[in-house]
């Protein structure tokens, strides 16, 4: 029984998604882009959460997890290089 | 230029003491069930490099040269793969890479869908799990290790 209010509720979260997409090609410096990817990060954890709960799926959930867990050590990586590297 | 030498700030540094232990465990429940669940050895594996990366990046270059042993990441990595190989061998009399551990063997032969199933596949997750986590730190610390720009 696929869920038609989460599919609704999916699409709203990619139309936010977009527009962060649109900050990261158009931010004119580097902080705005990486606040911009991390935005969308969130952006996409979210529209995660809810296709798996749109397909019932339960272990799509795991993937958002990781995702998560991932993506912030990744803004991490970008955060430290532009603070001035590794020692 | 950061607060002390070669580390980030309090709150990354604490924050990376509560999330390195949630990012392992997490690896290791993908690598456990990788014939249940979406993932298995190699994701399992790179997210619990995750996991390192984290630590080299919240705790900075001294730090992770007081806790990386290069001989020991090799050996490891070298293990994942003989243990690979030797599940794949278990069968030979049959064929190589023939699950003798579902057909007859004496574990690992559960009812499908649950942990202790599947014969030499949980094997096989743990060990290219643990070369691919070797692997990837190894592969980071390196490059981490590598020269310095300046000084």
């Amino acid at each position: 029984m696929i869920e038609q209010v989460f599919f609704y509720a999916a699409l709203v979260v990619m139309v936010a998604g977009f527009i962060s997409v649109l900050r990261v090609i158009l931010g004119p410096s580097v902080p705005d882009r990486v606040v911009g990817v991390d935005t969308l990060n969130t952006i996409v954890v979210a529209a995660m959460i809810l296709l798996g709960a749109a397909y019932d799926r339960e272990i799509y959930i795991d993937i958002a997890i990781v995702y998560a867990l991932l993506s912030y050590v990744g803004t991490l990586a970008i955060a430290r290089y532009l603070q001035g590297g590794l020692s | 230029m950061s607060t002390t030498d070669g580390d980030m700030g309090v709150v990354v540094r604490t924050s990376a003491r509560a999330t390195i232990p949630l990012i392992g465990i997490f690896g290791a429940y993908i690598v456990a069930h990788g014939h249940l669940t979406p993932g298995g050895g190699f994701q399992g594996g790179a997210t619990i490099a995750g996991a390192g990366i984290l630590f080299l990046l919240a705790f900075g270059l001294e730090e992770m040269k007081r806790h990386f042993n290069k001989n020991l990441y090799s050996a490891l990595e070298g293990i994942g793969g003989l243990a690979f190989l030797g599940a794949a061998m278990l069968g030979i009399s049959v064929a190589f890479f023939y699950n003798t551990l579902w057909h007859n063997g004496p574990f690992f032969n559960g009812n499908p869908g649950t942990l202790l199933s599947a014969g030499y596949l949980p094997i096989m997750n743990l060990a290219v799990g643990l070369k691919v986590f070797t692997g990837l730190v190894s592969a980071m610390a390196g490059l981490a290790l590598y020269r310095r720009w300046r000084g």
